[in-house]
């Protein structure tokens, strides 16, 4: 071992004592730092993933679309399905509606769909949580969980559907009269937003109140496992050609997935913040060592000890803090991730606010994903960092002249 | 003294006309006007003279610790006033063993780390240094405290230490800066026969600057340090 490590080991780890105490401080703060933003680069993560699965179930991957109503949707389909690349197509058409119940009104988005072709793309089976996709006929509509709830409307119910093509209607004095249409079942997907502002119904029906006969809006596309959509939309693109247009899930949600990642860097880049903090609580008690050591410094000049090499020994201490740190930051991280939803409900239930905390961030459980990419950039910040830190203590102890430290009162 | 020059081959170290001032302000000290001696190995110098008349930066000159403004410090046959600080540095691990008043033990280090650390800055320490390191402190009388922490020493048994230390190198010169300047009588006479009965054993020159008349007179030969030159 060269001797600039063994001094610095021995300088965190005296003899007749466990560690120094300036050192466990140190490590603590490298720890803190390291522990939050793994915990909530994760959480963050964890959001980031949910979202994504939730949009491609709630989208699948691709979207085929002319940018109006496309009448020659039928060959496209098959065509479509002919594709290797392509597990299932299914066609759609959607819009908004007006929906009526017990004088309980809402405008949620409706999704005209095929029942038979639409579970290969869109889970849609998993999501029933009451009712049943097989009861879905052209006089019924599935509702989402959370507008069922605040139209009161139960599987079996009767509600007043709207559509905008009524309002010629009115224009022209008619009688207006709403299509009533029966609850078939309930779905949820887990998404708040989505849950509270979409309903189902089959294709038919929607090509029927939108007045769009043998059309459809797009058709939803689901590729095989391990198929790349990114591919495969721009073969798409290619070999459809104008007027048809395959937009990825990513497109779709652009923006949402930007903000997305910009909360996370954000997130990040304050948070660092800490682990800086922690840095120069690392060089303040580390330049304290060297000052009040100047006189042992001296000595080791003066005893043929380099001033590259001690310079080193202050480095070291550093980034053995950072890497303690790390590690400590990392496990107790996993632990309270591991734990999160005890740790979060007993939050709620001091605090009272996990209606508050669904609502927010519109997930029943906090979830976590774990990026290896995440952990590397935030342990290298920290090491780094705490390597830094190391730096002003150890140049002023290299600078020290032995004649002069050893003068030093 | 009149003849602080021994024209001997076997001369250890060699000073030749040392020179050095301070600047204070507008005025200028001249603190060394033209030091020259010789030490042979296994001979021992003792230097005395008032506090303030430069003892301890002549041994920083000849440790290589400061620059003299004129003059050379031979090492044997190295040159070590042309050396650069860091090759300096390297030589004087090898060559030079001190020890001063306040001993300068390192704190976190048990005894016997102490006395193995210049082995350590040396490179990586082996059984062969651990025996020598344990042969040194049961020669200074403290086999039986090798664990003990420094601040758990008194001070004679400090300097013990030290002496220890800054000969584990086996050095050919080793320079005492007052060793026994914070102890008792008692203890100091003690602490000065185990330096010169150690550095013959190990046949190392010793430099050794104190106050006193008595322990000058046990080196092999005495000098004065009176207006920036040894008499
Ligand atoms: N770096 C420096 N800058 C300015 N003056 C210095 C410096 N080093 C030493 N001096 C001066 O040089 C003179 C000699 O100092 P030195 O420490 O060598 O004396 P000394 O003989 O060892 O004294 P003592 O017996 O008290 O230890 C003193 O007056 C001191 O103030
Ligand atoms: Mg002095």
């Amino acid at each position: 071992m060269p001797w600039y490590i063994y001094l610095a080991l021995r300088q965190i780890f005296p003899r007749g004592r466990l560690v120094s105490p300036f050192f466990l401080l140190s490590v603590l703060g490298v720890t803190l730092g390291v522990m939050i933003l793994i915990i909530v680069q994760s959480v963050m993560g964890g959001f980031g993933q949910t979202y994504r699965e939730l949009i491609v179930d709630t989208n699948g991957h691709l979207r085929v679309e002319t940018g109006g109503v496309d009448y020659r949707y039928r060959e496209t389909v098959e065509r479509l399905r002919e594709d290797p690349a392509i597990r299932a197509a299914a066609p759609f058409a959607q819009g908004v509606v007006m929906l009526q119940h017990r004088q309980q009104p809402a405008f949620p988005y409706i999704r005209g769909i095929e029942p038979w072709s639409e579970g290969k793309v869109i889970p849609l089976d998993d999501f029933m949580i009451r009712g049943s996709l097989d009861d879905l006929h052209d006089d019924s509509i599935l509702l989402s969980s959370v507008l069922a709830r605040q139209l009161r409307a139960d599987v079996g119910a009767t509600v007043d559907v709207y559509t905008p093509l009524m309002l010629d209607q009115l224009k022209e004095d008619e009688v207006l009269l709403p299509r009533e249409l029966r609850v078939a079942g309930i779905y949820e997907t887990g998404w708040n937003q989505f849950d509270s502002t979409t309903m189902v119904a089959t294709l038919r029906l929607m090509q029927d109140l939108y007045a769009m006969e043998g059309g459809a809006h797009g058709i939803a596309v689901r590729v095989n496992p391990g198929v790349d959509e990114f591919q495969v939309a721009q073969r798409l693109n290619e070999e459809l050609g104008p007027p048809y247009r395959a937009v990825t899930w990513t497109q779709m949600y652009e923006d949402f997935l930007w903000v997305l990642q910009l909360e996370k860097s954000v997130m990040f880049f304050l948070l660092l913040f800490i682990v800086l903090v922690a840095a120069f609580a690392i060089a303040i008690s580390m330049l304290l060592t060297v000052l009040r050591k100047t006189r042992e410094i001296g000595l080791i000049g003066a005893m043929g000890g380099g001033a590259r090499n001690l310079a080193a020994s202050y480095c070291f201490q550093g980034f053995f803090i950072g890497v303690c740190g790390s590690i400590a930051g990392t496990g107790l991280a996993l632990l309270a991730l591991r734990y999160r939803d005890e740790i979060v409900s007993a939050f709620a239930t001091v605090t009272g606010s996990r209606d508050v905390l669904i609502q927010f961030y519109q997930f029943a459980h906090l979830p976590a994903h774990y990026n290896p990419r995440d952990f590397v950039i935030i342990i290298a910040a920290a090491l780094l960092l705490s390597t830094a830190a190391g730096f002003l203590p150890a140049f002023r102890a290299a600078r020290l002249k032995p004649a002069e430290a050893l003068r030093h009162e | 003294m009149s003849d602080v020059t021994v024209d001997r081959m076997e001369a250890v170290l060699r000073v030749r006309d040392v020179r050095k001032s301070f600047r204070s302000g507008t005025r200028t000290f001249e603190i060394l006007n033209g030091v020259t001696f010789d030490v042979a190995a296994g001979e021992s110098l003792s230097i005395r003279g008032e506090s303030g008349s430069g003892k301890t930066t002549l041994l920083n000159i000849v440790a290589g610790l400061e620059t003299a403004d004129a003059g050379g410090v031979l090492w044997k046959d190295l040159k070590a006033h042309e050396q650069s600080p860091r090759a300096l540095c390297r030589w004087r691990r090898d060559f030079v063993g001190m020890v001063f008043q306040a001993y300068y033990l390192i704190p976190e280090m048990n005894a016997l780390e102490n006395v193995l650390f210049p082995a350590r800055l040396r490179g990586g320490i082996s059984r062969t240094e651990r025996e020598r390191a344990a042969a040194l402190l049961e020669a200074v009388g403290l086999s039986g405290r090798m664990e003990s922490l420094p601040a758990t020493l008194s001070g004679g048994e400090r300097q013990r230490v030290a002496i220890a230390r800054g000969l584990m190198n086996r050095p050919a010169l080793l320079l005492a800066d007052e060793p026994t300047g914070n102890l008792d009588e008692r203890t100091s006479a003690a602490i000065m026969s185990l330096l010169l009965d150690v550095c013959r054993g190990e046949s190392a020159a010793l430099v050794l600057v104190t106050h006193s008349p008595v322990y000058a007179a046990q080196t092999s030969r005495t000098a004065l340090l009176h207006e920036g030159r040894l008499e």
